[in-house]
C-alpha cells in the first residue's frame, strides 16, 4: 500500500502534525523517519495514505508543521520523493 | 502527620501520580530515539504532557514546554539565555537562591527592586524606577517565604514597555494561581514539576518565549549529524534521556490541576492561610507575616523560640513545617527576618481545615513549651 511520508522538524512537530490531521479526520502515524532520506541524521515523519496525501501535506503548510520534503513509500518499502 | 510543607514539595498526591510513575517504569522506553512501540508510547506520554502543561498555561505550541529538572534547571537555562557578565538584571526583592545564585554565577550586577511586604503597588513602583536599561528582569511569582504574590502581570506589562525580557519563577504559583503566558509574554516562565503541579520530584518545566541557550548539550534525536544543538525546540534545551517515568507522573498531576482548576485550588490555599492566620494571631510572642496579597504559604516567627526549636517541636508533634532562610536570604532581608528567619506553613489541595486548625493548636501550645 502506498504512503506518503511526510518530513518534520523533530519528534514533537511530528507529534503536533499527527494531531492536527488526526483531528481533521486523516489518520497519521508518527514514525521514525528512513535515514536514507533524512539530511541531517535521525529524524521523525508522519505517514499518511496515499489518498489523503494532498490535503495532508495542505493542512500542514497552512499550519507551518512541515520541514523539507515529501516522500512516496511503496508495499515493499521503495522510497522515492513526491510533489505535492 | 500533618504535612504543611507543601512550599518544599507536594508529599501528598492524586493516586493517579504514583500509578502513572510504576507503569510508566515498567512499559516506557526513551522517547526520540527508538522507533518501536515502548519507545513511541513514551514519545507519546511525554507529549500528552507537554499538551496538558500547554493547556494550563495558555502557552500556543506544545513545543515552548521543556522539561526540566526543577525549577532550578530552568532558571538556570533561562538566566544563561539572556544574561552576560556585567548585565544589569533587575530582580524583586522575594527572590530565591534559585535566581540569585544563578545571577552571581553569571557576573550580573544585580539591582533589587526592594518593597514592602504585601504591597503590590510599591512593587511595581520599584521595578519601574529600575528597569530603564536593564538587559532583564527575574520576578517570582509568590514568595516561597512569605506567600506574597508579587503583581507579575503588572511588571511584565511594565518589562515589555521597556524592553525588557522577564523571567517568572511560577514555582509557588503554578497549579494555584493563574499563570498565563500567553497574557504575561515573558521570555520565559520557570516551575517545578513535583509542588504546585503535583508531579514526583526532578521534574520540572520551563515555558519559553524564546530558544533560549542550552545548559545542557547532547543526544536530542534530532538533527544527529550536526555537532550543534539543535536551534528547535523542545530539543534544543532537551539534551539527554527524559525522566520518562517524571513526566508521567507529572501529566496526572496537571490533569488534576486542570480539573479542579488553579483557581480553586488556589482559593482553597489562600483560606487555610487566612484561617491559621487567625488560629495564631493571639499567640503570645508570636509575629505573624499575612497580608491581603498572600497565597497558601504563611511564615511566623517567635520572640524568644528559635524557629528551627519550633519547627522541632511541631515535628514532634506530627506536624511538617519547614524552618530557617528558605532559601530565600533576599526575601528574608527584604522583610528584616534574616537573623532570625521564620517557620513556614504551606498548603496544598489535600491540606484540610480540620488539619490546619489542629496544627495550629499544636504550634500554640510549642510556642509556649507547653506539651503536658
Amino acid at each position: 500500500m502506498l504512503h506518503y511520508l511526510i518530513m518534520t522538524r523533530s519528534l514533537t512537530y511530528a507529534q503536533r502534525a499527527a494531531r492536527l490531521l488526526e483531528r481533521a479526520g486523516i489518520t497519521a502515524a508518527v514514525i521514525k523517519a528512513p535515514q536514507s532520506v533524512s539530511v541531517n541524521g535521525c529524524a521523525y515523519c508522519v505517514s499518511v495514505s496515499y489518498k489523503h496525501g494532498p490535503r495532508a501535506v495542505k493542512l500542514l503548510d497552512e499550519a507551518d508543521l512541515r520541514s523539507g520534503r515529501i516522500f512516496l513509500q511503496e508495499a515493499d518499502g521503495t522510497l522515492r520523493e513526491a510533489k505535492l | 502527620m500533618i504535612y504543611l510543607d507543601s512550599a518544599a514539595t507536594s508529599l501528598l498526591k492524586p493516586a493517579a501520580v504514583p500509578r502513572a510513575v510504576s507503569r510508566a517504569i515498567r512499559t516506557l522506553a526513551s522517547p526520540g530515539r527508538g522507533g518501536h512501540a515502548p519507545a513511541m508510547e513514551a514519545a507519546k506520554a511525554v507529549y500528552d504532557c507537554r499538551c496538558a502543561a500547554a493547556e494550563l498555561f495558555d502557552v500556543p505550541e506544545p513545543e515552548r514546554v521543556v522539561f526540566t529538572m526543577n525549577a532550578t534547571h530552568g532558571l538556570n537555562i533561562a538566566i544563561r539565555s539572556l544574561v552576560r557578565p556585567g548585565d544589569r538584571v533587575v530582580i524583586s526583592g522575594y527572590e530565591h537562591n534559585s535566581v540569585t545564585r544563578a545571577l552571581k554565577a553569571v557576573g550580573a550586577d544585580i539591582r533589587i527592586a526592594r518593597s514592602p511586604l504585601f504591597n503590590g503597588p510599591a512593587t511595581v513602583a520599584a521595578f519601574r524606577e529600575r528597569l530603564a536599561g536593564a538587559s532583564a528582569a527575574v520576578c517570582t511569582h509568590v514568595s516561597n517565604v512569605f506567600g506574597f504574590v508579587l503583581p507579575i502581570y503588572e511588571i511584565a506589562a511594565l518589562c515589555r514597555a521597556y524592553g525588557v525580557p522577564l523571567i517568572v519563577d511560577a514555582s509557588q504559583s503554578a497549579g494555584c494561581a493563574d499563570v498565563d503566558f500567553r497574557a504575561l509574554d515573558p521570555a520565559f516562565i520557570a516551575m517545578p514539576g513535583h509542588k504546585g503541579l503535583l508531579g514526583p520530584q526532578g521534574t520540572g518545566l520551563l515555558l519559553c518565549g524564546q530558544a533560549g541557550v542550552p545548559l545542557l548539550c547532547g543526544g536530542t534525536g534530532s538533527d544527529s549529524k550536526r555537532q550543534e544543538m539543535p536551534d528547535f525546540l523542545p530539543d534544543r534545551l532537551e539534551a539527554g534521556t527524559h525522566n520518562v517515568a517524571g513526566i508521567a507522573g507529572l501529566s496526572e498531576g496537571i490533569r488534576y490541576v486542570l480539573d479542579r482548576t488553579p483557581q480553586r485550588i488556589g482559593a482553597h490555599e489562600r483560606d487555610l492561610t487566612a484561617l491559621a492566620a487567625g488560629e495564631l494571631e493571639d499567640v503570645p510572642g508570636l509575629e505573624i507575616f499575612n497580608g491581603p496579597e498572600q497565597a497558601g504559604v504563611l511564615s511566623v516567627r517567635h520572640t524568644a523560640l528559635d524557629c528551627e526549636t519550633l519547627c522541632a517541636r511541631l515535628g514532634e508533634r506530627g506536624v511538617a513545617v519547614r524552618g530557617g532562610l528558605h532559601c530565600a536570604p533576599t526575601a528574608h532581608e527584604t522583610v528584616g527576618t534574616l537573623d532570625t528567619g521564620t517557620v513556614r506553613l504551606s498548603f496544598s489541595p489535600f491540606s484540610t481545615r480540620a488539619e490546619t486548625v489542629k496544627a495550629c493548636r499544636i504550634l500554640r501550645r510549642a510556642a509556649g513549651g507547653d506539651f503536658s
